[in-house]
């Protein structure tokens, strides 16, 4: 049966197949959103072959060793004008991105080269990559391992040999050697030499204190000294081990032969981690792959943060967002209840609402510019004044940090939970609240004992929605508390184990700080989408907790079905 | 009965009721109303009404809707006070002090006067805290002293056979006439002096409907009942003394028998035989 244009307009089919449409297409963009960032950020991990070819350009031929990351068609005539002698008759070709690494001795890490011009193209077994303290990876033939200078173990050859197998297995040995040390070495500088820098600190704000309060009695300077002199006695017994595990960790070498032809020696401690890419099994890169992975999200990061882990950052960000969740839902849950229960509903409860509504919509960074200027300084430095005069002139407070970072945010989110609750409140039945009144039960205890509870699972969509909102906020925490590295974490061992004052790290801004402040954008890029992926994770973990909170409440508090 | 009865829209000779007849001049009171006026904004809905509720009865108000006996109803206990706007004159005495007096405490009051609503109301708690819940708003902690106020309010509600092996399921679980007994248990485990239903049956099954008639029965021994209703045939099983109400007025009271039967008025009669309302 022929349907007329009408008539089929009129049977909502081209309605229903907009719509689809349109829920197809933001389907289309979050799923390729998310699979952008994925296979950019993860692919980062993989342990790629080393190839080494003969590259030939302009009569000039290098040996060259490396990994090749990205591939772009360049139009041959763009060469030409570069001065590059291509062949007649090409018209476009291909240039790929290598990652030589060896930055200490070739000064970049990365190069374009032309894919046609390359020969003898090879993956030789015995190339190595080595992960390194200082100057990125390292690529290259091992040649000897040296301890104090003297040779222990030394291989000639390009084949894999017994003989090779048996240098390349001293030199696991030993890296596994220094990697033990560090840990110590970290252990004593990061915890224990920490933890007494961070007595001795308070030792001197505890002097300090006593001398702005004039006491003259001695007694307390005296204690103060003998606890100083113990923690100086306990620093040099440590900074005594310290030497001798930094003698023992710079004790060996190793020698390598790199692209060029040459022999290069450095310490074997830089080394993190070595491995022979072209001679790994599947199995073998699938567990390069996963502990590369666990190494990012469990490790500090490492030079200017291209390297290593993001471990701090995610720290900082959950812990953010915990502190401001925290300050948040008691603070809108009892404006909201204000204003839906005890206000007399009227001209000014509706300007408030508006203005709330408002609140929401100002610009993050605006709530930056209020944060430093309100928190930071005015009520940051008027705390530090009345309780920490004894810090002055450092401030305490009255800098950005973790707390004040987390009630700017607080404050950015409080519209949202307002509303919500307000909205959750709104719904709760009136006969619940008057068979409570009915009982002899005050409106507080209405409150506290149905209404709220009742209202619990709208309070936490608002919450949930808080969180979705703070923890990809990025600009108002760069005046408020985020730095590019934190020294230290800011819930540790050491009293009084929160530090509230302290800046923290925080994965948003790990990810503009990695991308666009980096000093290796070849190397940070593939970082910036792989913490991109993570922030998503966190926040989607974060949510699907509060979301499992929320459905929990949901059952137990489920509304009258009437 | 008369065989005036047989003209009457519902059967009184089905009625069950005590043998003894009743006088409100005998009655104990438990309430009394004097004069009371109530408007919401420049709208009143009662002008003056004049009444007593007797001690250990069942009291019914009849009336078309908007008569204003709900409202009526809902000054027992001061439900009204929630309502923006509503402004009360005249007096409500309980042990002849005046429960609009400004020291009275509105709490202290709900507890002694207590009230089950139209719609089943439980509180999205268990059945046990749902009934405890009283209790716990009076202070009450002892474990055993609540058990033990627990069974004997869900036994008085007629409802202990029936959830004693789930009390600590949700109470939003239960049916609606369930729900409705499991909230007068609730109203009475409180112990109040007065117990206020307003149209307790009207949202539940014929089946509901008579075990709640039931158990009005049994409960008038303990409590003064009032109850609120649209049904004119339940007024006539359950109460003792039936007020009739017209657009805010009290236009007749007295013992449902000769309400029923020998109206006074006018008015009652043509709503009682079905003539309007």
């Amino acid at each position: 049966m022929r349907q007329s244009f009408s008539e089929w307009t009129k049977s909502g089919a081209p309605w229903v197949w907009l719509n689809a449409g349109a829920v197809a297409i933001c389907m289309i963009m979050v799923v390729g959103l998310l699979t952008l960032i994925a296979v950019r950020g993860l692919g980062h991990f993989w342990p790629a072959d080393i190839v080494q070819t003969n590259y030939t350009e302009n009569d000039n031929t290098i040996r060259m060793i490396g990994e090749r990351v990205q591939e772009v068609e360049v139009p041959a005539e763009q060469l030409r004008d570069s001065g590059v002698k291509v062949p007649e008759g090409v018209e476009t070709m291909d240039r790929v991105l290598m990652k030589i690494g060896n930055r200490d001795h070739g000064g970049t890490d990365f190069i374009w080269i032309l894919d046609a011009f390359n020969s003898d193209k090879s993956k030789p077994e015995m190339l190595f990559a080595a992960e390194r303290r200082e100057w990125g990876n390292f690529y290259g033939y091992l040649r000897s391992i040296k301890e104090d200078g003297k040779v222990v173990a030394s291989y000639e050859g390009y084949e894999k040999t017994e003989e090779y197998m048996a240098l390349w297995n001293e030199f696991q040995a030993r890296i596994e050697r220094t990697l033990t040390i560090y840990d110590q070495i970290k252990d004593i500088e990061k915890d224990k030499i920490g933890s007494i820098n961070y007595e001795m600190e308070r030792l001197r704000l505890k002097e300090r204190s006593l001398q702005l309060k004039e006491v003259t009695d001695s007694a307390p300077y005296q204690e103060i000294d003998d606890r100083r002199k113990e923690l100086d006695m306990e620093y040099e017994s440590l900074q005594g081990e310290l030497l001798a595990l930094y003698n023992a960790v710079n004790r060996d070498t190793l020698t390598a032969e790199i692209a060029n032809g040459k022999i290069v020696e450095f310490k074997l401690a830089w080394v993190v981690r070595a491995f022979l890419p072209n001679d790994m099994s599947i199995g073998g890169k699938i567990g390069h792959y996963f502990a590369k992975i666990w190494e990012f999200l469990s490790e500090d990061p490492r030079e200017a943060n291209t390297e290593g882990g993001i471990f701090p950052a995610i720290y900082g960000t959950v812990l953010m967002v915990l502190i401001m969740s925290v300050m948040v839902t008691p603070f809108g849950v009892v404006a909201a209840v204000y204003l839906r229960e005890y206000a007399k509903q009227g001209f000014v409860t509706r300007v408030i609402r508006i203005a709330v509504n408002n609140l929401a919509g100002v610009p993050s960074i605006v709530y930056g510019v209020f944060g430093l200027g309100f928190f930071v300084y005015f009520l940051g430095g008027h705390i530090d004044d009345a309780f920490f005069p004894e810090a002055k002139p450092a401030p305490t407070f009255g800098t950005p940090g973790l707390l004040w970072a987390s009630i700017t945010l607080a404050l950015l989110t409080v519209p949202v939970v307002i509303v919500a609750t307000e909205e959750g409140l709104t719904c709760i039945p009136r006969a619940t609240r008057e068979g409570s009144l009915a009982l002899g039960a005050t409106k507080f205890e209405t409150l506290m004992k149905i209404v709220i509870p009742m209202a619990s699972p709208a309070i936490m969509t608002g919450v949930i929605l808080a969180i979705a909102r703070a923890a990809g906020e990025v600009a108002p925490l760069m005046l408020v508390g985020v730095v590019k590295l934190a020294p230290s974490l800011p819930l540790d061992g050491n009293y009084p184990f929160l530090h509230l004052d302290q800046k923290f790290m925080h994965l948003g801004f790990h990810i503009y700080d990695v991308g666009f402040q980096s000093p290796n954008v070849e190397a940070a890029r593939p970082l910036v989408y792989a913490t991109a992926l993570l922030l998503v994770a966190v926040i989607a973990m974060l949510n699907i907790t509060a979301i499992q909170i929320r459905n929990h409440l949901r059952e137990k508090y489920k509304a009258l079905e009437m | 009965m008369t065989s005036e009865a047989k003209t009457h829209a519902i059967d009184i000779s089905s009625m069950q009721r005590d043998s003894r007849t009743l006088d409100l001049n005998e009655e104990t009171l438990a309430l009394e109303v004097k004069d009371l006026k109530l408007s919401y904004g420049d709208n009143e809905a009662l002008h003056g009404i004049d009444m007593v509720i007797p001690k250990n009865r069942v009291t019914a108000f009849i009336g078309p809707s908007g008569c204003g006996k709900s409202t009526l109803l809902r000054c027992f206990n001061r439900m009204n006070d929630l309502v923006d706007g509503c402004n009360i004159t005249g007096e409500i005495l309980m042990d002849n002090s005046n429960i609009y007096d400004r020291s009275v405490d509105i709490a202290e009051l709900r507890r002694r006067v207590g009230m089950v609503f139209q719609k089943p109301n439980p509180f999205p708690k268990s059945i046990y805290e749902n009934v405890a819940y009283g209790l716990r708003i009076q202070g009450v902690t002892k474990k055993r002293v609540i058990d033990e106020t627990v069974e004997w309010a869900l036994k008085s509600a007629a409802l202990w056979d029936e959830v004693k092996d789930r009390l600590h399921e949700s109470a939003l679980g239960m049916s609606g006439g369930q729900q409705q007994r499991l909230v007068i248990a609730r109203t009475i485990a409180v112990k109040p002096e007065v117990l206020l239903l307003d149209e307790p049956a009207s949202a539940l099954d014929p089946i509901s409907t008579l075990k709640i008639e039931e158990l009005i029965h049994e409960l008038k021994n303990d409590f003064t009942i009032v109850i609120v209703t649209h049904n004119m045939q339940q007024a006539a099983r359950v109460s003792d003394y039936t007020a009739f109400m017209y657009m805010g007025d009290l236009i007749e009271f007295g013992v449902t028998d000769t309400l029923f039967t020998n109206p006074d008025k006018k008015q009652t009669e043509d709503y009682i035989t079905g003539r309007y309302g």
